[in-house]
């Protein structure tokens, strides 16, 4: 192997790729800025509706409120953003009629909620309540939930005044007074949605990173007629895949390595205030760092994962004759790699010694593991022994493959299959 | 006393083809090339000029048959073949995204130029090819007469001693044509042996010091122009050459 020849033929693949638009894009840019990007829009999407939602001022009729329960209009009052248009209970031969002309005002935009009381007399104050509203109206179900609300504390207030009166406290009439405690850290559950995101975005990200230079690199050079250039230069062919296959991987390890870092600033920044906005007190515990531990993990998952996911990519590019060929070609790699990962995120399924012999699935929860703050040696060990073969297998066949003239020209007509197909026949049987 | 550089015998070509099946492109052809010489492949277009000149610059295996440049043969040692030489057709296009002094620092490096004296030469080569005005612009952005010169200076980068033109003149504009006719001479007096295929009577005729007339694979005369002349009794290449294409295929 000729060290010097494969430096500079690596550099000068890797000067061109960072001049074409195409590359720095899928390579750089979109596992670089989509994430922040993705969640930064979701964010402040989440915000806006939110807001938008809050500020809504409602209209509402109630009808037959009873005397005992006029705390509920103080309740709505209190937002001063509820306009209460409160009318007597309907007599009783008008209370059909009366509800039909309110569920025609609501669905003509008239109105926004109502509730229409109906005493059942014993003991006082007790009422049948019907909320109506109409669900495919933002402002509608606004106004049910302040209404609901309003209910809810209402129905607090009289449970606790009748209580009192019979002198009990308020963990005697409830029952049962639950106090939740989740034993998870913030940090934890942190980490626990970060192994489920990261590694999955991960592998499309250095899938997606590969993808453009393998091809470029085979199929593009047939279509530029540059690979006849390169075939001339003093240097074994082997020397020149070499180069190449660097190139390939070198920019899927650096797109994943881009994405992963990426991706833990965006749960930093973006996912965790919103999930303190969303969830309250659980949500706000939430905390997404990754552990120190994680970070060489991270880095020799991105390694392995763009070295196997090149090298696959190039045995089929190299039969590729021109870059459309070559998209076609390889496209299914990505589905490939990512089929397993989405079938295998389960967050139950152990890293068995077992499953770390099974390439891209080891790697996903290798990744997965340190993200967690574990990092298992013998797994690891698997890991990197079983992803190496995969590579070298992948390679030991580009080789071969590139070995063939009509391949490395890319001068075979018709198509792949029958190729093949006359590659595999005799010799004697040729015409 | 001019050393043989390139040296063929019997080198021969099969391929496959999906319509016509099993194509014998290039049969038994024997020639040989000294220092200080251009030797002409003329041929009509599919004659096999241009597999013969790619099985020599290690492009394409022989199918039989042996080629030798510099004493290197094309299948044992194709590493050293191609350090010998440099391979220029229409065909070997220039990597668009490196600028001029980038492919040729590049080429002269890869082909074993001393790295120390690399820098030198790129620069030398850059101004004896007039490419010094946009040695630092990317190729995809020049223009065709452009590109042809940044072409022929990566051919000759790392200094070979033997040259490969594969019609190297199609689809260049006069002026452009005569300026690569004028290099290619230039170099010849440099001392290249000069392999030089062409389909143009005139070209030939004025660059080449031998002409090998090549129809359906095979070689069918070498010689240089006034022995052409003698054995053909005819004294336009253009009738020369007719007449060996007819009457190969008369016989």
């Amino acid at each position: 192997m000729d060290w010097t020849a494969v430096r500079l033929l690596y550099l000068s693949e890797l000067r061109s790729a960072l001049r074409e638009r195409s590359v720095l894009i899928n390579g750089i840019l979109v596992p670089l800025l989509m994430y922040p990007l993705m969640m930064w829009v979701m964010f402040s999407g989440i915000l806006f509706v939110t807001a938008r939602f809050e500020s809504f001022a409602s209209r509402v009729e109630i009808a037959g409120l009873p005397a005992e329960h006029r705390g509920i209009l103080d309740s709505l009052d209190e937002d001063g953003r509820t306009g209460i248009n409160e009318v007597a209970a309907p007599p009783a031969g008008a209370a059909s009629a009366y509800r039909e002309e309110v569920e025609e005002r609501l669905l003509a935009g008239e109105l926004d909620a109502a509730l229409i009381f109906k005493a059942t007399g014993d003991p006082p104050g007790n009422a049948a309540v019907s909320l109506l509203s109409n669900g495919s109206s933002d402002r509608s179900r606004s106004a049910r939930g302040r209404l609901e609300r309003a209910l809810s504390a209402e129905r607090s207030a009289w449970l606790e005044r009748i209580a009192a009166r019979h002198g009990l406290d308020g963990a005697e009439w409830q029952v049962f007074e639950v106090r939740s405690n989740n034993l998870a850290t913030g940090r934890q559950m942190g980490q626990f949605l970060m192994g489920m995101m990261i590694p999955l975005f991960f592998v499309i990200m250095i899938a997606n990173g590969c993808l453009y230079p393998a091809i470029d690199s085979t199929a593009g050079e047939r279509e530029r007629n540059t690979w006849e250039t390169t075939s001339t230069l003093a240097t074994r062919r082997l020397n020149v895949v070499t180069a190449k296959y660097l190139y390939v991987a070198t920019m899927g390890t650096v797109a994943g390595a881009l994405n992963a870092a990426a991706m833990v600033v965006s749960f930093r920044s973006f996912l965790g205030p919103l999930f303190a906005r969303l969830g309250g007190g659980d949500g706000g515990g939430l905390a997404f760092e990754l552990p120190l531990g994680a970070l060489p993990v991270l880095f020799l998952t991105a390694v392995l994962l763009g070295a196997l996911i090149g090298a696959a990519m190039m045995i089929l590019a190299a039969f590729a004759r021109t870059f459309k060929e070559g998209q076609s070609m390889v496209t299914p790699v990505i589905l490939l790699v990512v089929f397993p990962v989405i079938v295998l995120n389960d967050p139950g399924m152990a890293f068995t010694p077992a499953l770390a012999g099974i390439p891209v699935v080891n790697v996903v929860l290798l990744l997965r593991q340190a993200i967690a703050g574990n990092v298992l040696w013998l797994q690891l060990g698997i890991t990197v022994l079983a992803n190496g073969a995969a590579i070298v297998a992948c390679l030991w066949i580009a080789s071969r493959v590139l070995r063939i003239e009509e391949i490395a020209t890319g001068a075979f007509e018709g198509n792949f299959f029958q190729f093949l197909r006359r590659q595999l026949r005799p010799a004697g049987g040729k015409a | 006393m001019s050393t043989v550089q390139v040296e063929v015998q019997g080198l021969s070509k099969n391929f496959f083809d999906q319509s016509r099946g099993e194509v014998n492109a290039v049969q038994q052809v024997d020639f040989e090339c000294r220092r200080g010489e251009i030797l002409g492949l003329l041929g009509a277009n599919g004659a096999g000029k241009t597999t013969t000149l790619r099985m020599i610059s290690t492009v394409l295996q022989p199918t039989a048959g042996t080629a030798r440049v510099l004493g290197h043969d094309v299948a044992s040692e194709p590493v050293e073949v191609r350090r010998n030489l440099g391979f220029y057709s229409a065909s070997t296009a220039l990597y668009p995204r490196l600028t001029a002094r980038e492919t040729l620092t590049l080429f002269a490096r890869v082909n074993k130029y001393p790295a120390e004296r690399t820098k030198s030469r790129v620069e030398e080569t850059i101004e004896r090819f007039g490419v010094g005005e946009y040695a630092g612009v990317r190729i995809e952005k020049l223009s065709s007469g452009m590109k042809q010169k940044v072409s022929i200076a990566r051919t000759v980068v790392h200094d070979p001693p033997v040259l490969i033109f594969d019609e190297p003149t199609v689809g260049l504009d006069v002026l452009n044509a005569l300026d690569l006719q004028k290099a290619i001479q230039e170099l010849r007096e440099d001392g290249k042996a000069i392999l030089f295929s062409t389909h143009i009577m005139s070209e030939a005729e004025r660059l080449c010091d031998r002409i090998a007339i090549i129809d359906k694979g095979r070689i069918r005369a070498c010689d240089d122009l006034e022995g052409l002349r003698a054995a053909t009794s005819r004294h336009y290449l253009e009738d020369i050459f007719v007449h060996y294409v007819t009457s190969n295929a008369d016989s």
